[in-house]
């Protein structure tokens, strides 16, 4: 469980963040929704700690987040930025970025990112954009994380590319991994979220069940 | 004096290729003349200066004025190759560590190994020679590492997000700068005597030593710029690789970015 306990960031003499309050319930997808320039970005950023609030607190399982290591921390927390982000030259020289896999194990990690039958062998540079994207989620995977940050993962890419990222997102959800989606498509934040936060100029102005949002309701 | 070095006369009669500079330029309407004339004189100024005061260091002040001399171009090439890391966090200070760094692993090593003589006329030119190339060597470490620390944030923070430490976050980059730094002295060692004739052994040349016996000087002077610049450009990289990262394992924001920053909502 991710908690913001009335989260305030300043930034050059700007309020990104404005006294906002949240929780990421375990188990469950919670969308982070609003127009550009919300603050959504650096929400996330908060939960991995590559940012720092000005006052309030980060709280996981109940503890602030500087009580742990940080490294442990973003070892529990993935984050897939928004767009591929791709760290070695082949596909297993990429999935071993953050430590040692054997070849089945990497197998395994992109059998639940989608992407079976994807040579380890191959050259990352001749990745599409979807497939170097659900790398970049096994990647993440490839720590054991308990939450996925998702800063945007589709807005980079092309329709198709996007509904096969989702249906990963939606599929490791439903194996009780966690998930904060940062994304400005209400309708992919309807088809995906459990849970929505809407941010407008750094402050909370809705937040609850998806379905109850009336934010993601006017998506047509 | 040597009859390899000119006469005063000699040297008025030299002014003549000055003058073929000052041609080309006027002829080529390249609007340099006042430079070519200025830089000509103050060459002259500044050697006869630095001439007049090497006189006195190596008649007066001995080996204990060498060193004192040898720190001194350690403090000026610190301050050149930190403001080529202007930006970076104590970019003068990583620059003045690693130089001495360099110069104290390089030249030290040579003294005490008495490969060079131990006398003012060797250690002072040296000395220079050393502190040249280790400031060249920290001067492209610091700015790439600069260039890095902006430009490469996205594939850091992504190896940070994996819970990787800054060092091993950065290290890529940090390698990519070390060697950008030494591509360019490994490429000196591998045509050295094909393309031109190195300074020190031009000058012993000149000075009427054998070629067989100038070479050997030759030879220790680029192992020794190869190590200066690799020793000071690899304590400059991992001193700033250190504090690009906060206590939170986070890359700091350098000035320069700070503005860009601040616009990520």
């Amino acid at each position: 469980m991710l908690v913001l306990e009335d989260v305030v960031v300043d930034r050059g003499g700007v309020r990104v963040l404005d006294h906002v309050s949240a929780s990421f319930a375990p188990g469950r997808c919670t969308a982070v929704a609003g127009p550009s320039g919300a603050g959504k970005s650096t929400l996330l950023r908060l939960l991995d700690r590559l940012e720092e609030p000005t006052s309030g607190r980060v709280l996981l399982h109940g503890r602030p987040l500087p009580s742990y290591d940080v490294l442990a921390v973003r070892r529990r927390v993935g984050l897939v930025q928004q767009s591929p982000v791709l760290l070695g030259e082949t596909v297993l020289e990429d999935l071993r970025v953050a430590g040692s896999l054997t070849p089945e194990e990497a197998v395994g990690l992109l059998g639940r990112a989608g992407l079976i039958g994807l040579s380890l062998d191959r050259r990352t540079d001749s990745l599409s954009g979807g497939e170097a994207q659900r790398l970049c989620l096994a990647r993440a995977l490839a720590v054991g994380p308990e939450v996925l940050l998702l800063d945007e993962p589709t807005s980079a890419l092309d329709a198709v590319a996007a509904m096969a990222v989702e249906r990963v997102v939606r599929a490791l959800v439903a194996d009780g991994l966690s998930a904060v989606l940062v994304s400005h498509d209400l309708r992919q934040a309807r088809r995906l979220a459990d849970d929505a936060v809407i941010l407008e100029g750094g402050r909370v102005v809705e937040a609850g069940p998806a379905p109850a949002v009336a934010y993601l309701a006017g998506a047509s | 004096m040597s009859p390899a070095v000119p006469s005063w006369l000699g040297v008025a009669t030299s002014v003549v290729l000055v003058g073929m500079c000052l041609a080309v330029v006027v002829r080529e309407q390249l609007g340099l003349s006042r430079e070519v004339v200025i830089a000509s004189v103050r060459a002259v100024v500044q050697l006869a200066a630095v001439g007049a005061l090497l006189g006195v260091l190596f008649r007066h002040a001995g080996l204990p004025g060498s060193l004192l001399w040898v720190t001194g171009m350690v403090l000026v090439g610190g301050r050149v190759a930190g403001h080529r890391g202007a930006g970076l966090p104590r970019a003068y200070l990583v620059a003045t560590v690693a130089l001495t760094a360099g110069v104290v692993a390089t030249l030290g090593l040579l003294l005490v190994a008495r490969v060079v003589q131990v006398e003012p006329r060797v250690v002072v030119p040296v000395g220079g020679m050393v502190v040249s190339a280790a400031t060249r060597g920290t001067s492209v470490v610091l700015l790439r590492l600069r260039e890095e620390a902006v430009s490469a944030r996205r594939f850091v923070e992504a190896r940070l997000a994996l819970g990787l430490p800054g060092s091993e976050a950065f290290a890529p980059h940090r390698r990519q700068a070390l060697r950008m730094a030494l591509v360019t002295d490994i490429d000196a060692v591998r045509t050295v005597g094909l393309i031109s004739l190195p300074g020190a052994m031009t000058g012993l040349l000149l000075a009427g030593v054998e070629p067989l016996t100038a070479i050997r000087y030759q030879v220790v002077v680029m192992y020794m710029l190869l190590g200066a610049v690799a020793v000071s450009g690899a304590v400059a990289a991992r001193l700033t690789t250190g504090l690009l990262f906060d206590d939170a394992e986070r890359l700091v924001v350098l000035p320069e970015a700070g503005r860009r920053a601040a616009a990520i909502r």
